[in-house]
């Protein structure tokens, strides 16, 4: 297995210095009057801080799948050949979605969940120790997490679009283009994550011995790991 | 307890500038550089700190030079309580003035070498010149430091929600207008607070340094910021190599496996 994504340290691939010219260029226009750089007027506490846990969250949520997809491919990518091609396309997507994020917060500056270290633990051991009972078990897993991390980003979805209607300067009403991107991130990485839903769905998740043990657990413990890093 | 770890560590998120106007430009001070506060503190922590230290005298000074009533005092820092030792809220406020505004001072200095720089050529700079700039600006109150230093340490309200926090912000300033790589994990953390004792370990050296030119102090920081760096290296290459360990012996059992 490749340890690529387990000690990247992840450089810097924006540069603070490169919005800061942004800002000195459209601060020098915007003292000319140029009208195609309209600000909106500043977020609100709540939305900041909504904004703040969502990545977050986010981040701790995608790191926490990308190790799952380690543990599952450490465990099983050998013993079932036939197996390893549909978790490294999995655990590829994961890994980039894991490294948005990662650039959305250092971007963002927004503080990581303090747990990181357990989150890695947690997410391996829950991989690995699935795939261990059986491959249908692992899929099982996959089932539960992709479903509460899909009904996660829908309901962020469905805050994005309804509280950051914004104003702008001049009175126009709209949605600045950073939260039209963060949103269609989301969205794009919520289809990608119902696809492994259905992937494992495919591949006899429903088959797992102690199926409703299993995916019920999974969900308890993935809804308290996001009540968790939203908040610490 | 919750509440203070919260307000310790606050840290929102950062939308972007080119699109979102911020709603105080010195956060967390709440007035703008054109209003009457920051005329007046801007002038006392200018021309009279210096000369009488944080305490209310130099703003009171100061308001005589600008031809203002003493009244004013009790307006500015009317959101500061006050603290235990009997420091006056409008002290607090000068202190915090300081903190933030020299904090800002240090990117603002960035930003207009920015503009007359080639844009294509431009290098962030290293860490290390961030956390000397900002040493450099405690020099015209360096005399006083000692006294700022405690008052910004008495345990209470002021410690938990001002001074605290404007150290880790700080810390993250530095880090993130510097060159320096950040990492989106634990490691976070422990890069900010190893900053952040170096930070306060050197103006602690600052306040009793009687060398020409405070010289000896930004050895100590220089000394200080590289034992830092140097530790971080440290961990991480101590990290890779139980990391690289443990994938060998794995596979080394793996093919003693397959080969009974």
């Amino acid at each position: 297995m490749s340890p690529k994504p387990f000690n990247a340290v992840i450089s810097r691939p924006f540069s603070a210095v490169r919005s800061l010219r942004k800002a000195a260029k459209t601060a020098s226009s915007g003292s000319q009057g140029s009208p195609n750089s309209p600000k909106y007027k500043p977020l609100s506490r709540a939305q900041l801080a909504y904004l703040d846990r969502a990545i977050r969250v986010d981040q701790a949520g995608e790191l926490g799948a990308n190790y799952i997809y380690a543990g599952q491919y450490f465990v099983l990518a050998n013993k079932y050949p036939h197996l390893k091609p549909v978790l490294q396309h999995m655990w590829d997507q994961e890994i980039h979605h894991h490294n948005t994020f990662n650039e959305l917060q250092l971007q963002r500056r927004v503080r990581p969940s303090l747990f990181t270290p357990l989150w890695k633990l947690g997410a391996f051991a829950m991989g690995s120790g699935t795939a261990l009972i059986s491959p249908e078990a692992a899929m099982a897993c996959t089932e539960a997490v992709e479903t509460v991390i899909g009904a996660h980003y829908n309901d962020q979805l469905r805050c994005l679009n309804n509280q950051y209607e914004m104003e702008s300067t001049e009175g126009q009403k709209g949605q600045s283009r950073e939260i039209l991107n963060l949103t269609s991130t989301i969205k794009q990485f919520r289809d990608e994550e119902l696809e492994h839903l259905d992937t494992a769905v495919e591949h006899d998740s429903h088959k797992a011995v102690p199926y409703v043990m299993l995916t019920e657990g999974i969900k308890l413990v993935c809804r308290s790991a996001v009540w968790t890093a939203e908040r610490i | 307890m919750s509440r203070i770890a919260r307000s310790i560590s606050r840290r929102l998120y950062h939308p972007n500038a080119l699109e979102h106007q911020a709603k105080f430009p010195l956060f967390p001070l709440t007035y703008g550089s054109d209003s009457l506060q920051y005329k007046v503190l801007n002038n006392t922590l200018k021309n009279h700190v210096p000369e009488h230290g944080f305490n209310e005298r130099a703003i009171v000074a100061s308001l005589n030079e600008l031809e203002l009533g003493s009244s004013v005092l009790s307006a500015l820092g009317s959101d500061n309580s006050p603290s235990f030792l009997n420091v006056a809220p409008s002290v607090l406020e000068l202190v915090k003035f300081h903190l933030v505004t020299k904090r800002y001072a240090i990117t603002q200095e960035l930003d207009s070498e920015l503009a007359n720089s080639d844009t294509a050529t431009y290098n962030a700079p290293a860490l290390k010149t961030l956390f000397q700039r900002r040493l450099e600006l405690n020099k015209p109150v360096a005399p006083h430091l000692s006294q700022l230093l405690s008052i910004l340490s008495i345990p209470g309200e002021f410690l938990v929600k001002s001074a605290l926090p404007e150290l880790h912000r700080l810390s993250d300033d530095m880090v993130y207008y510097s060159n320096e790589t950040d990492s989106p994990d634990f490691a976070w953390y422990s890069k900010r607070v190893a900053i952040s004792s170096a930070f306060v370990s050197s103006e602690l050296f600052m306040a009793q340094d009687k060398s020409p030119d405070y010289g000896q102090t930004f050895e100590f920081a220089a000394e200080k910021l590289d034992r830092v760096t140097r530790l971080g290296q440290y961990y991480t290459n101590t990290e890779e190599y139980l990391w690289y360990t443990l994938l060998m012996s794995i596979n080394l059992a793996k093919s003693q496996l397959t080969r009974c």
